[in-house]
């Protein structure tokens, strides 16, 4: 959490109405994304990781709001920018890669048409140049035959080279940091492992940040610097990607590593899955949010109290009242 | 067998599924992997006769299915779980009623009976008897992949075919799943043909894998060899794609699968092989077996 950080989330919650009040999704979340590092927020469904995305780009779905924190991006709160400061971020400065590029671009327009469009929508500029400007990211994608394909429409392509597409929209302006929300969980392994080599290497020779969001333990392992694990709508657990996945301190992240399968495991060693399901957001309350599912809590400080971030050593931080009394989590 | 689609908008055809073979029996799990278009739902979708192959057929117990008695007869022993219990589940039937559903379809027991055992195959799978009452949309996903797999189980088959079962899971509800089938498959002594494209739950699950690409199982034998000392270069490209795993020596995968539509003589996989040789663009290769272990490669032979 240095000084060089490209994006501060500070402390971020984000609520939406409920019947009985607004209900928390995220829950004082803070992060920061290091200039020319690559973040990953690892958690499973309703862990609140898109919606931190989206709270970076201010498109958090109404109703909900972002209640409170801060989003600093270049020595401004994103919480306090205008209609016209968004203009420019969004897409310009900060671009997005979503999960489903079949839903993201216009199946009505070529891919190319689209990618123009973004660039004429930023930078004053002619048609040639925002065509050039096209091509170039079309070929720094490695999408094939970019002159020619440039005119498919969006429905002619595979699930990968659209892929492609959406991330050379994404660099079409130049940004300086791309958020990518499972970008490749619906691609194929292999076209899987050819988007993951292109996001690093345009990390390398552009200098991007980049936040991956995935659930996948292993592709947080070979795409991140460092990692921000989120259960309920709270981050549980950070640090460098490797320490945290290979000596997680957060009984969540340990259970998370003991069940997902790898290519040693097999079933004569079964897989030891979290018992019981994820609270609602709103049934949380006070407390510890993993307590309905942890085998370890400390009576009674687990129903009562939020967990405070504990030191784990080199950047690694866990929010664990076990971890806080013990020094260590013993599962 | 074999299985030929038209294509779209023409009089043309391509074959989705060409000469595939494969063989499943009670207290095993066979795993098949591929990635998406490879043509490995379709294999499930004849097994249990949704599809009609163009060439080959169905042997049950060592009799070629024909009859509509003999599919019937099948169709008890046989079992399917789709992908998406969100789209399998009727959404306004309750899950009692579409458990015993298979029961009144095969005319087994009466109805006290079947109450009974809708209660039995919940308990089975690990849910409380008050799901009977709910419809598939007051259920989580994982509980309603549950109900799934219960509804397969309901008329004791010995054969379950399960198709992506686990995919659209999140990781903690996917290890639940997964030790549950092991759990099931141990105790009713279940074959189980298992579809994913994920190596790491193939590898954790099955006894012996099947490699599909194209249409063609193109390396095939027990889990500890495929994954251990594969044969054919896409099962090492696979493997060295998955997340996290660092490959002996990394495989770096170029391309996309050519189009089944307009598919080039020789080896399919030719075109992203690091390994083709001329030879390989001339004619398909044949299998090549080794100690039950089968590979579809030039090279495998060498």
């Amino acid at each position: 959490m240095s000084e060089d950080a490209a994006l501060r989330f500070d402390a971020v919650s984000i609520h939406f109405p409920g019947p009985h009040g607004p209900v928390p999704i995220v829950h004082d979340v803070s992060f920061a994304v290091a200039r020319g590092k690559c973040l990953v927020i690892v958690g499973e469904s309703g862990s609140g990781k898109s919606m931190c995305c989206q709270a970076v780009l201010g498109i958090v779905p109404a109703p909900g709001h972002v209640s409170g924190g801060g989003i600093h991006w270049q020595g401004n709160n994103l919480l306090h920018a205008t209609p016209s400061d968004w203009r420019r971020v969004r897409g310009g400065e900060i671009a997005m890669v979503f999960q489903d590029p079949s839903a993201a671009l216009n199946p009505l327009m070529t891919v190319g048409q689209q990618i123009i469009d973004v660039v004429r929508a930023h930078r004053t500029c002619s048609r040639a140049e925002a065509r050039d400007r096209a091509l170039a990211v079309l070929r720094q994608v490695r999408f094939p035959d970019p002159e020619r394909r440039m005119r498919s429409y969006p429905w002619e392509l595979s699930g990968g080279l659209r892929q492609r597409v959406a991330i050379a929209m994404a660099l079409s302006c130049g940004p300086q940091l791309i958020v990518a929300d499972e970008a490749t969980s619906n691609l194929d392994v292999s076209i899987q492992a050819q988007i993951i080599e292109l996001l690093r290497e345009l990390q390398e020779t552009l200098g991007l940040s980049i936040i991956f969001v995935t659930h996948d333990l292993g592709l947080a392992l070979e795409i991140g610097d460092d990692v921000l694990v989120m259960y309920a709508g709270h981050a549980v657990e950070r640090g460098p990607v490797r320490d945290v996945l290979e000596n997680p301190c957060h009984p969540y992240t340990i259970g998370l590593l003991r069940c997902a399968p790898t290519l040693r495991s097999r079933r004569t060693e079964p897989l030891r899955p979290i018992p019981g399901l994820a609270p609602r957001p709103g049934e949380i309350g006070p407390g510890a949010p993993f307590r309905s599912r942890c085998p370890v809590i400390v009576e009674p400080l687990c129903a009562t109290e939020k967990p405070g971030w504990s030191d784990c050593g080199a950047g690694h931080a866990v929010a664990c009242h076990r971890y806080a009394r013990d020094g260590r989590v013993a599962l | 067998m074999v299985k030929r689609f038209r294509a779209p908008g023409g009089r043309d055809t391509f074959t989705a599924v060409n000469a595939v073979s494969l063989a499943v029996t009670v207290g095993e799990i066979v795993g098949v992997v591929g990635e998406s278009g490879c043509g490995k739902t379709t294999v499930s979708r004849i097994l249990i006769g949704i599809e009609q192959p163009s060439a080959g057929e169905v042997r049950f117990e060592g009799a070629p299915v024909t009859t509509p008695e003999d599919w019937r007869r099948l169709r008890r022993s046989v079992q399917y779980v789709f992908q998406d219990p969100s789209t399998s589940l009727c959404p306004t039937m309750r899950i009692g009623e579409a458990l015993a559903e298979p029961l009144v379809v095969h005319r087994i027991g009466t109805r006290a009976e079947q109450a009974a055992r809708v209660r039995e195959v919940l308990r089975l799978v690990g849910l409380d008897a008050d799901a009977m009452g709910r419809l598939p949309a007051q259920l989580s996903g994982g509980q309603r992949q549950r109900v799934s797999l219960a509804r397969a189980l309901i008329i004791a088959p010995r054969i379950v075919i399960c198709d992506e079962i686990v995919s659209g899971l999140d990781v903690s509800v996917q290890a639940q799943v997964l030790t549950l089938i092991t759990d099931l498959q141990q105790r009713l002594g279940l074959g189980l043909i298992f579809i994913s494209h994920d190596l790491r739950v193939v590898h954790y699950l099955c006894d012996r894998v099947a490699v599909m690409y194209l249409g063609r199982i193109v390396e095939e034998g027990s889990v500890a060899d495929v994954f251990g000392d594969p044969r054919h270069p896409y099962t090492r490209a696979l493997l060295s794609a998955v997340p996290g795993h660092v490959a002996a020596a990394p495989v770096p995968i170029r391309g996309e699968p050519a189009s089944l539509l307009n598919l080039p003589p020789g080896c399919p996989f030719a075109d992203r092989c690091p390994e083709v040789m001329p030879v390989c663009r001339e004619a398909e290769p044949p299998p090549q077996i080794r100690n039950g272990h089968m590979a579809r490669c030039i090279a495998a032979s060498l």
